[in-house]
């Protein structure tokens, strides 16, 4: 177990540029989750710390080692990977105690600490078969068991649950999350499923085109995203074009004036959560007449597809009491919401 | 059948798609096989070819003549010799060939089937052109100061080892690229991460998981090495003897009965050979 920092990791292929001088630390014990669209550079990032690609420039800090330069096989990271990758000609035991072997740890001892990992991710009674025996939920254990047993300094899961269904998915999502907790690994996984990186993560980073576009909790990045990407990336959200003054004041393209925070006076985006807009009057700071275009019954919650201008459109949402009849399509309704509920870009960040 | 392709509303049932081939190999190979084991129970006269008969005569004027012995043990060791060269030769390319991510594969791939396209005889003849005491090696190397007098390679062992391993080079590389490519380079990069150095991860995950291919390319070449024919005619000269021109030789000669034999035995050594390879290797990678 140890610390990771990571600082300036750029790597270059030709022209282009995979990941940007990205810098962050992962304390120890923690559980980070690396996030964003597929080519943002969260997967080399991942693989730099692994050691299978080289870094243009920037190092790689384990504990107390710089293994920036370092071989893969002299590295101590227990790695899964999104296809498993259990040798096909080796059963369950022989997998696990691969790593071991490379380590020259005495026989007596594999067989107890082989054992000891299965257990630990309950599959003690298959160590004899051979790993096309098993299902993906238990094949994808057996990679966890084999990349834990050695007690790495860091666990790293490229996309483990890609390969699982929605239910079995969300099984081993919590049977990871518990497992890395009593070990107490720093672990980094990367994934591009959003739900999955929230309900798993300690922290999180939003990745996009090579760069780290914010570090945070998942509360401060739904709350308080850093820029439209990561307020777009992360939970959903209407977002609105339009021009800041300056002073607190958005002028939509369509004409309307919104009262928000104060940004830099330019062209900028202003970013609305669905349940932060609902049916006004409530004393609102801003309060609209909006046509509803569609009804999205969510059970316990509606949402409404609100056009305000022929080219602003927000989503509201509503909690279904139950009680009276829901808004339809073509009413015409008056929503609102505070001023302090909305997320103002300009400049970079409405990029 | 007839309900089969009722029920499956297809008028191509397994029969029709493994027929023609199964008709080919019983006409083609079967058949010749037996007449040839026939044949080589019979005796050779001068005057009558051939008297129908039974008789190990002809196996046992192979297996106690050093002249046949002789041919026979040149064969094996020329194929398995000229095998390893090929696997140890053509492994590393078939992974580099595999594993490259260049848009020149397709090039490349092209360039390792290119000696395929021209005829074993027509390349043969090429090279006697290059290993003749007049060849372009030998002039080459006496003008570059590296041999004082004339060299000889034609009609030397090292020629026929050095043609036969550039005729069957391909095809190890050919099968052992269709292998590898199909080994997901996780599997490497899962052993690196777990500690083993690249020659360990060769040993213990790339070695065995190609073996399939491995073994198919192996006896592949070997067939091919111990059947060579054109190859030892020419760059082996009248003096150098394999199996196959030797088998050619005893039908020119009329003989038919000992050259069936000597088939039989070419046949049957390749064969079993390449079972008990086949199987060692297997041993010993569940063992390993």
């Amino acid at each position: 177990m140890a610390r990771l920092e990571l600082e300036n990791l750029t790597k270059r292929y030709g022209d282009f540029l995979a990941t940007r001088e990205v810098t962050l630390d992962v304390e120890e014990g923690e559980f980070l989750v690396m996030l964003g669209p597929s080519g943002c550079g969260k997967t080399t990032t991942l693989r730099m710390i692994a050691g299978f690609v080289e870094p243009s420039s920037g190092t790689v800090r384990l504990g107390a080692r710089d293994i920036t330069r370092l071989p893969p096989w002299r590295r101590n990271t227990g790695l899964v990977f999104q296809s498993y990758a259990l040798f096909p000609h080796m059963t369950v035991n022989q997998n696990v105690a691969f790593a071991l072997e490379m380590r020259r740890t005495p026989a007596a001892e594999i067989g107890t600490r082989v054992a000891e990992a299965l257990r630990l991710v309950r599959l003690g009674h298959l160590g004899d078969r051979l790993p096309r025996q098993l299902s993906g939920g238990q094949q994808q254990r057996v990679a966890l068991a084999r990349a834990l047993v050695f007690h790495p300094d860091i666990l790293l899961l490229d996309e483990p649950l890609s390969n699982l269904d929605a239910k079995l998915r969300e099984e081993v999502r919590v049977e990871i999350r518990n497992l890395q907790r009593e070990l107490g690994i720093t672990t980094v996984m990367v994934t591009h499923d959003q739900e999955e990186a929230l309900t798993i993560a300690d922290r999180l980073v939003v990745m996009n085109e090579g760069r780290v576009r914010q570090i945070g909790t998942q509360r401060d990045l739904y709350e308080r995203p850093a820029d439209r990407f990561v307020a777009g990336f992360v939970g959903r959200g209407s977002f609105l074009e339009g021009t800041s003054d300056g002073q607190g004041r958005f002028r939509t393209n369509g004409g309307i004036e919104i009262a928000c925070a104060a940004v830099e006076a330019g062209p900028a985006v202003l970013g609305l959560r669905p349940e932060r807009v609902g049916l006004a009057p409530n004393g609102a700071d801003n309060s609209f007449e909006a046509v509803v275009e569609f009804v999205s019954y969510l059970g316990g919650l509606v949402d409404l597809h609100c056009r305000l201008t022929d080219s602003d459109r927000v989503i509201a949402q509503m909690v279904n009491t139950g009680g009276g009849d829901l808004p339809r399509v073509g009413d015409r309704i008056r929503i609102g919401w505070p001023a302090a509920a909305a997320f103002v870009f300009s400049g970079e960040k409405a990029k | 059948m007839q309900s089969d392709s009722a029920r499956t509303g297809s008028p191509i049932t397994a029969s029709s798609l493994v027929g023609p081939a199964a008709v080919m190999t019983v006409i083609g190979l079967v058949l010749p096989v037996l007449l040839l084991l026939r044949y080589s129970l019979n005796l050779y006269d001068p005057r009558e070819l051939m008297i129908e008969t039974v008789s190990p005569a002809n196996y046992v004027k192979f297996f106690t003549d050093i002249y046949y012995l002789d041919v026979f043990f040149t064969t094996v060791w020329v194929a398995m010799f000229c095998t390893l060269v090929c696997l140890i030769m053509g492994f590393p390319l078939a992974y580099v060939l595999a594993r490259t991510q260049s848009r020149f594969k397709n090039v490349l791939i092209i360039l390792v089937v290119m000696p395929l396209f021209v005829g074993n005889a027509v390349r043969a003849a090429g090279w006697m052109t290059l290993f003749g005491s007049q060849g372009f090696l030998s002039i080459s190397l006496m003008d570059l100061g590296l041999a004082s007098g004339p060299t000889e390679l034609m009609f030397t062992t090292q020629a026929v080892i050095i043609g036969i391993i550039a005729v069957n080079l391909p095809f190890m590389v050919l099968t052992l690229q269709s292998v590898i490519e199909g080994i997901d380079r996780a599997m490497e990069e899962a052993a690196f991460s777990l500690g083993a150095a690249p020659m360990t991860m060769f040993r213990r995950v790339l070695w065995p998981m190609a073996l399939p291919g491995i073994i198919a390319g192996t006896i592949l070449t070997f067939i091919l090495g111990m059947n060579a024919y054109a190859t030892p005619v020419l760059l082996g000269g009248p003096e150098f003897k394999m199996m196959a021109p030797l088998v050619f030789g005893q039908f020119q000669l009329n003989n038919w009965p000992f050259g069936a034999a000597v088939a039989f035995i070419l046949m049957t050594t390749t064969l079993s050979l390449t079972a008990l390879a086949a199987f060692w290797m297997q041993k010993r990678v569940r063992l390993g």
